[in-house]
């Protein structure tokens, strides 16, 4: 197993660039979930690790050797495609055994790696099916017993959950995080699902645009976001941003016909500054109240989303919305008439110019 | 699973299978025709109306192998005891079989010729569909400066009609020593073919998914090695659809073995019609090689029938 750098790579395709000065280092035996919108340069920052992009510039380091330079062969780092990309004209076993044929391991060698990985995945009765008869678990079972069954370096995901259903994407994850445990693979997982980085990752890498915008762990990219986007891109349902103005202690939301007061010491930072501001409040940071209580303002449910353990709901505050999340039937319909109030500590003052979170919550 | 069908549905199905038997049996009417003279009589062979019942005979076969000339007599009581059946055949029709000072029989022109067939449009094929892939691979693969126009102008190869160049070709031919010889046309019916192969090929090569390669290189193989490992065995279905089509214009090809060859390295379709010029044609001999020239292409496609058929569909891919 193997630490990864990644040094100042700058990567083109033609004039567009998509990884724009990136640095990250990967610990031996991490689990990094790098996560973005499609275009964001997250495959392709996945793919120079592997050697299938090459870099514009920039080096690639695994255990301190540069391997930038290198081709993806002699990198000794698994790849796990979204297609799973098994070889349809090969069983289950050749496709396993594939990457040991590479390395001329003998015949009884291999079938012993072979059946142990096949043991670990739970797929060892498929083994002299061919891929095409199996059902997609299974498919990326298989994808993932060829990437691990030579030990590599590395193991590298390219969003391997994507083509499955819902229910089936859960169990996988929750099988990659078990086998990660259990192996303790450096691995780099690339997804667009916020869900799967939150529930696998060691660490979250968050692109966008070919700028890394943050690195952290999961709960430090939820409560902590650096800027606007990543605000807005971790978590669901979004986060509640609204354009605002400070008028000594009271903070008013633009659209709003009244102010919340907030404690002096959450305005401290942002007193002052010449920006325009927007104030970010996650659903959980708007709180409700069927009674008029001091410090809450008066508004109106518009519409309720019923998710079962608990509920989101919209309400008007003057002309704008807020999301908030409550209890389970906590509100009975639309139109009603509750008492609202954003917890200053979970709350969030961005530079709408920059984007950047100027009072982190604490 | 079979689908709710009305009366008057079923009516038209019928009618649909009836007329695709008439239409069969109109394609298959000259093969028949073809297959049923080279076994019959030489007197039944011409007749008028077509004779359809006889006793089918191998003598015209016998004929198409060896080299015959009239009899003057006919030949005597232990001359025909001492021969063989099938010389016996030769002397039924009023002729005999042509032997060397030492008694070997000598053969007609028509097995070289097949040979020379076999070996041009085979040794052709393997080349055409070969470089065809690769050439195919590199275009599907690879960034290639101005594609789009060397994919044209490799295909614009195909649009000019092979007769203009056939009497520049012949002269250069002559100039070079290439004519009539295997090599000359293999080179011709290669170059021929070779376009079309990298149109096929490389509509085949570029529906195999790239990350079947880029796992292959991930698990640290070669570019090389992917190709032979992973792309060929995947193409296989694209590869035996192009060798089929190669081969049928190579195996078929009349105007230039016409024109470049005479006597070496003559194929079949020149040979076998030059037979019906000589006095009075023996039909059923040119039947009995003309069916015998079809066998080749039909057995190999039948070999490769499962590759054809088998769809791209295959494979273990998502999208």
């Amino acid at each position: 197993m193997a630490q990864i750098d990644i040094q100042n790579v700058q990567k083109f395709f033609g004039h567009l660039q998509v990884l724009k000065n990136l640095n990250l280092t990967i610990a031996d035996g991490e689990f990094v979930v790098m996560l973005g919108q499609s275009g964001g340069g997250k495959t392709t920052a996945l793919r120079a690790i592997a050697g299938l992009e090459s870099v514009t510039s920039g080096k690639i380091l695994i255990n301190g050797t540069e391997v930038q330079d290198r081709k993806a062969s002699d990198r000794d780092i698994a790849f796990v495609f979204q297609s799973f990309s098994l070889y349809p004209h090969m069983t289950v076993r050749e496709n396993i055994a594939f990457p040991l044929r590479a390395v001329r391991m003998n015949a009884t060698e291999r079938d012993k790696a072979v059946n142990e990985v096949a043991e670990i995945l739970q797929i060892a009765e498929h083994l002299n099916r061919k891929p095409s008869a199996l059902s997609g678990g299974d498919m990326q079972r298989v994808a993932i017993a060829r990437a691990l069954v030579r030990r590599p370096q590395a193991l590298l995901m390219d969003e391997p959950l994507g083509v499955l259903d819902a229910k089936l994407r859960e169990q996988m994850r929750a099988e990659i995080k078990r086998l990660h445990i259990a192996r303790g693979s450096t691995s780099v997982y690339v997804t667009h699902d916020q869900i799967e980085a939150m529930s696998l990752a060691d660490r979250i890498v968050i692109l966008h645009d070919g700028v890394l915008q943050q690195v952290g762990a999961p709960d430090e990219v939820y409560l902590h976001p650096t800027n606007l986007f990543v605000a807005r891109f971790v978590g669901s349902p979004v986060m509640n941003v609204n354009g605002v103005r400070i008028e000594g202690n009271t903070v008013r939301l633009a659209g709003a016909d009244a102010s919340f007061s907030f404690p002096d010491d959450v305005l401290a930072s942002v007193r002052g500054t010449p920006a325009d501001l927007a104030l970010g409040a996650r659903p959980e940071a708007v709180l409700l109240e069927h009674q008029p209580t001091e410090g809450y303002l008066d508004v109106e449910t518009t519409n309720i989303e019923p998710l079962g353990s608990h509920d989101i709901v919209d309400v008007r505050l003057g002309d704008t919305v807020l999301r908030a999340r409550t209890a389970s039937g906590f509100v009975s319909g639309e139109g009603q008439r509750v008492w609202a109030r954003l917890d200053p500590a979970q709350t969030h003052f961005f530079d709408t110019a920059t984007g950047l979170n100027l009072r982190g919550a604490n | 699973m079979a689908a709710v069908r009305t009366n008057g549905e079923r009516t038209v199905n019928r009618l649909a299978i009836v007329s695709v038997l008439i239409i069969t049996m109109i394609f298959l009417a000259p093969i028949y025709w073809i297959a049923s003279t080279a076994f019959k009589p030489r007197n039944l062979a011409t007749t008028i109306p077509p004779t359809i019942v006889f006793t089918p005979e191998i003598s015209p076969f016998v004929k198409l192998f060896t080299k015959r000339s009239q009899l003057r007599a006919p030949p005597s009581q232990e001359e025909y005891e001492a021969a063989p059946w099938w010389e016996r055949l030769v002397f039924d029709g009023g002729e005999k079989v042509v032997r060397s000072g030492r008694g070997e029989v000598q053969l007609s022109g028509y097995p070289s010729r097949f040979m020379n067939s076999l070996i041009v449009a085979i040794t052709s094929t393997v080349l055409a569909v070969g470089m065809g892939t690769f050439t195919a691979y590199g275009f599907s693969r690879f960034k290639v400066k101005g594609e789009d126009d060397l994919l044209f102008f490799i295909l614009s190869t195909r649009m000019l009609p092979p007769v203009v160049v056939a009497i520049p070709m012949f002269l250069m031919y002559r100039a070079v020593g290439l004519n009539d010889t295997h090599l000359g046309l293999i080179i011709l019916y290669t170059a021929f073919n070779l376009s079309f192969a990298v149109w096929l090929m490389k509509g085949f090569i570029d529906e195999i998914p790239k990350e079947y390669e880029e796992a292959a290189l991930v698990d640290g193989y070669t570019r090389m090695q992917a190709f032979f490992k992973i792309v060929l065995p995947e193409a296989a279905t694209g590869i035996a659809a192009t060798a089929v089509f190669c081969f049928i214009t190579a195996w078929n090809e009349y105007a230039f073995a016409l024109i470049m060859t005479n006597r070496r390295a003559q194929t079949a379709p020149p040979f076998i019609p030059s037979q019906v010029g000589s006095g009075l044609p023996d039909w059923t001999v040119i039947a009995s090689g003309t069916l015998l020239f079809l066998l080749p292409v039909a057995i190999f496609t039948f070999l490769l029938r499962n590759h054809l058929l088998r769809g791209m569909s295959f494979g273990a891919i998502r999208k």
